[in-house]
């Protein structure tokens, strides 16, 4: 499905398009300003509509999925109302973003839109493309989305919809359905792009940086892994509320739990930590329902190969397992409720994390208060961009992304004398 | 090994019932040569406290330990020196890192070509009539290991061949899909008099189908033609796309009867050529035996139930193929279906878990998108 002036197209005439972007995004760079105001007032129509439950059989099958509440969408949806859309653009940008600073006299700083976004979403939540695009407007450029592969066009159908609220819009939003393989029509629309923005793993970044321009700006948002940080000290009820988020998320965002780290060595702590653990996260895998057969199946055949190479000592009941294991590699877990139990004493964070640092970003910290502070300053020291409570996975659409504010990095500051 | 050699004899393929002693033996001995002549596996039975001699009853079989296809990923295990391997074949994983390399000897070669003979024999596989081949997948070159190529190369041979062409062609050293060149021949065989055997995964021939009626191909191949398919079902799960529609898109653009698509499964890590019969169901053949286990507990489930497929057989002399759990999903199932086979058949449901795992079916993917741009 290709999206281009607020209408949809034919497979068939992507070639054409993409070429006429040649005159279309002068054309368009030229034409009035993308008006902020507008932007929030699309989004507030849009809101109310989401309101009065027009998107709710969308959304459904999707939440629930994600077993999440409707009232959860609801209180999601308001993040992108006017006002919540508003507040991101304050938070990041500050409140008069694209006004000129006097830097000194004569001489001013100005914020600009880099112009021209290409974004290559990821596929693994279903709303993210869309989300992406909604940024780089917010910011002020003009959006060209490589829709992922296997998209259910939920993308298109909200960004269509954002067009149809405000049609100004328009010229700012294209959407082409390219598939990865086609380098040479990727390579095309990176050349009118001023950046290229990646969410996806290290294949996906060096896919782009294969047929990216040398000098292109690549900004990437990528795959991270997260973990819990514990001691002998941690309260059942964390445990309890980690255990929630685990069997919530199945471990598949880069926010949520790929395992625990233990504050201290010894190996009959982290044995007796193991079986709290293991009987907290059964509790609460019983309480919430099993995963599903296949994903179970999938963890039981991981593990039984673990075992058979001699790795970890595995603690594993009723289709869930946390497994220790001497090292202190920073990995991906097997998912669908199977952790890794690793000790880490806590004047080690920083040397043993460092070395992760592309892929850090959240802990929830639930050691004693009395360190808390202090531990949390060693994990920042080591890279992590997020330290949280054991509620993890659920993000904020107004947090940083990984440590950066999106629609700063997607605009830049130019300088003039007067 | 008499009783291996002996069960690769037996003349009917599926009497699996009054076979079962001498199944058991076959294991027991089978179990026995690679306790002794593969390290590795008489450590991994070792480490599970079993002795070859345990296996003494059908119900023992569920004792011997059993490797995941995962194992054999990281691990070549031979119990036969490598100058004695005439063949290593991989698995058709697309990265080096996700294939199992498995050697086969020349016993092993010949108890697989004996079984195959029987079951196309029981199967009307067979033909002496000129046939042209259509082949839905590799075309053979000599870099190429992967068991898929093998097996449909040697399909070819089921009877004297006017032609061979293949989806999937080697040009300028890299492969390339070329289906428009197989629908071409396709409608030119359909206007002969010489029947059609194609063979192949049921991917790309469901997406030649899929093409062909987009045309507005309707044609009736000759008499006698078949279309047999390999390499599982792996992308149809996403797909939804049931097995009826596909046959009935075989009848629509082919003029195919159901009775005429035959489906083979097998694995570099069991190879044994499970067959359908004209229900489309996998038969348990006498060489082979299925468990399903609990994923949770890795128990014995009764039949009738969902759970992983651990499948035995005594077959290879070569590496300890002997018990190995694969990573699909499935049901095994008593009920008579009425094509006259009475063993138990395997309904495979699909693979576990949702991590992307590379097969053939993703590699098709990624060629046919090639082939797009």
């Amino acid at each position: 499905m290709i999206l281009a002036n607020g209408q949809i197209f034919e497979e068939s005439l992507q070639n054409s398009i993409i070429s006429s972007l040649k005159e279309r995004i002068p054309a368009t760079l030229k034409g009035p300003k993308l008006d902020p105001e507008k932007i929030y007032a699309a989004a507030e129509r849009l809101y109310q509509r989401v309101l009065k439950g027009e998107f709710d059989a969308l959304a459904e099958p999707l939440l629930s999925m994600a077993h999440l509440s409707h009232e959860t969408f609801l209180e999601y949806a308001k993040e992108f109302s006017g006002a919540g859309l508003k507040k991101k653009v304050e938070l990041e940008l500050g409140a008069s973003p694209f006004a000129p600073q006097e830097v000194s006299p004569h001489h001013y700083a100005v914020r600009k839109p880099l112009g021209v976004l290409l974004h290559i979403a990821a596929g693994n939540v279903d709303f993210l493309p869309a989300y992406s695009v909604l940024e780089g407007l917010l910011a002020g450029n003009i959006n060209l989305l490589k829709l992922p592969t296997g998209d259910k066009g939920l993308s298109v159908k909200l960004l269509q919809e954002l067009i149809k609220e405000e049609p100004s819009l328009a010229p700012y939003i294209y959407v082409f359905d390219v598939p990865s393989t086609e380098i040479d029509t990727l390579k095309e629309l990176s050349h009118y792009a001023d950046a290229i923005v990646v969410w996806g793993g290290d294949l996906a970044v060096k896919g782009v940086r294969e047929f990216a321009d040398p000098n292109s700006q690549i900004i990437v948002w990528g795959h991270k892994l997260s973990f819990a940080y514990v001691d002998q000290t941690t309260s059942e009820e964390d445990l309890s509320d980690l255990a929630e988020d685990i069997c919530l998320s199945n471990q598949m965002l880069c926010s949520s739990c790929q395992g625990i780290y233990f504050d201290g060595a010894d190996e009959k702590d982290l044995e007796s930590f193991a079986e709290r653990f293991i009987a907290v996260l059964c509790a609460t895998n019983a309480k919430m329902g099993p995963a599903s057969l296949g994903m179970r199946a999938k963890s039981a055949l991981s593990l039984l190969n673990e075992r058979m190479e001699g790795r970890g000592k595995i603690y594993q009941k009723d289709g869930v397992s946390a497994t220790i294991y001497p090292d202190s590699e920073l990995v991906l877990s097997f998912l669908f409720r199977n952790l890794w139990i690793k000790p880490l004493p806590e004047e080690k964070i920083v040397e043993v994390l460092k070395p992760y640092r592309g892929y850090l970003q959240s802990c929830a910290l639930l050691v004693d208060e009395s360190k808390k502070t202090r531990v949390r300053e060693q994990l920042f020291l080591a890279g992590l961009t997020r330290v949280v409570g054991p509620h993890m996975s659920l993000t904020e659409p107004l947090e940083a992304h990984d440590g950066a504010y999106a629609l700063s990095r997607y605009t830049r500051i130019v300088d003039y004398v007067e | 090994m008499d009783h291996v050699k002996k069960l690769f004899r037996l003349r009917h393929p599926y009497d699996t019932l009054k076979n079962d002693d001498l199944f058991v033996k076959a294991m027991r001995e089978n179990c026995a040569w690679h306790y002794a002549h593969c390290p590795e596996y008489k450590a991994i039975l070792e480490r599970e406290h079993f002795k070859p001699e345990m296996i003494q009853h059908y119900d023992d079989l569920a004792k011997i330990p059993y490797i995941p296809t995962l194992y054999f990923k990281h691990h070549y295990l031979a119990s036969r020196p490598d100058k004695k391997m005439i063949l290593k074949v991989t698995s058709s994983g697309t990265s080096g890192h996700n294939q199992s390399k498995i050697g086969y000897d020349i016993y092993t070669i010949l108890r697989d070509w004996g079984m195959v003979k029987r079951l196309f024999r029981y199967h009307k596989v067979w033909s002496l009539k000129p046939t042209h081949f259509v082949v839905f997948g590799y075309q053979p070159h000599k870099g190429n290991n992967k068991a898929i190529a093998k097996s449909s190369w040697g399909f070819t041979f089921t009877s004297p061949a006017l032609s061979k062409d293949y989806a999937i062609r080697w040009v300028n050293g890299e492969y390339k899909v070329d289906l428009e060149n197989i629908e071409k021949k396709l409608i030119r065989y359909a206007k002969g008099h010489h029947q059609v055997r194609s063979l192949g995964f049921p991917a790309y021939t469901f997406f030649l189908l899929q093409q062909m009626k987009a045309h507005g191909v309707h044609v009736k191949l000759p008499k006698g033609s078949k279309m047999t398919l390999g390499g599982g079902w792996k992308q149809f799960y996403a797909q939804a796309c049931s097995k009826q529609e596909f046959y009935d898109l075989a009848h629509e653009v082919l003029g195919l009867e159901e009775k005429d698509i035959i489906e083979f499964f097998g694995a570099v890590e069991h190879p044994i050529m499970w067959t359908t019969c004209e229900k489309h169901h996998f038969h348990t053949p006498v060489y082979a035996r299925v468990i399903i286990r609990d994923p949770d507990t890795f128990e014995p489930l009764p039949h009738g139930q969902m759970g992983l497929i651990n499948l035995l057989t005594p077959i290879s002399r070569a590496a300890p193929l002997t018990s190995i759990v694969t990573d699909d999903l499935g049901i095994l199932h008593d009920e008579d279906c009425g094509c006259g086979i009475s063993s138990p058949y395997l309904e495979i449901v699909g693979r576990v878990g949702l991590e992307d795992i590379k097969t053939c079916a993703a590699g098709a993917e990624d060629l046919l998108k090639g082939a797009k741009s």
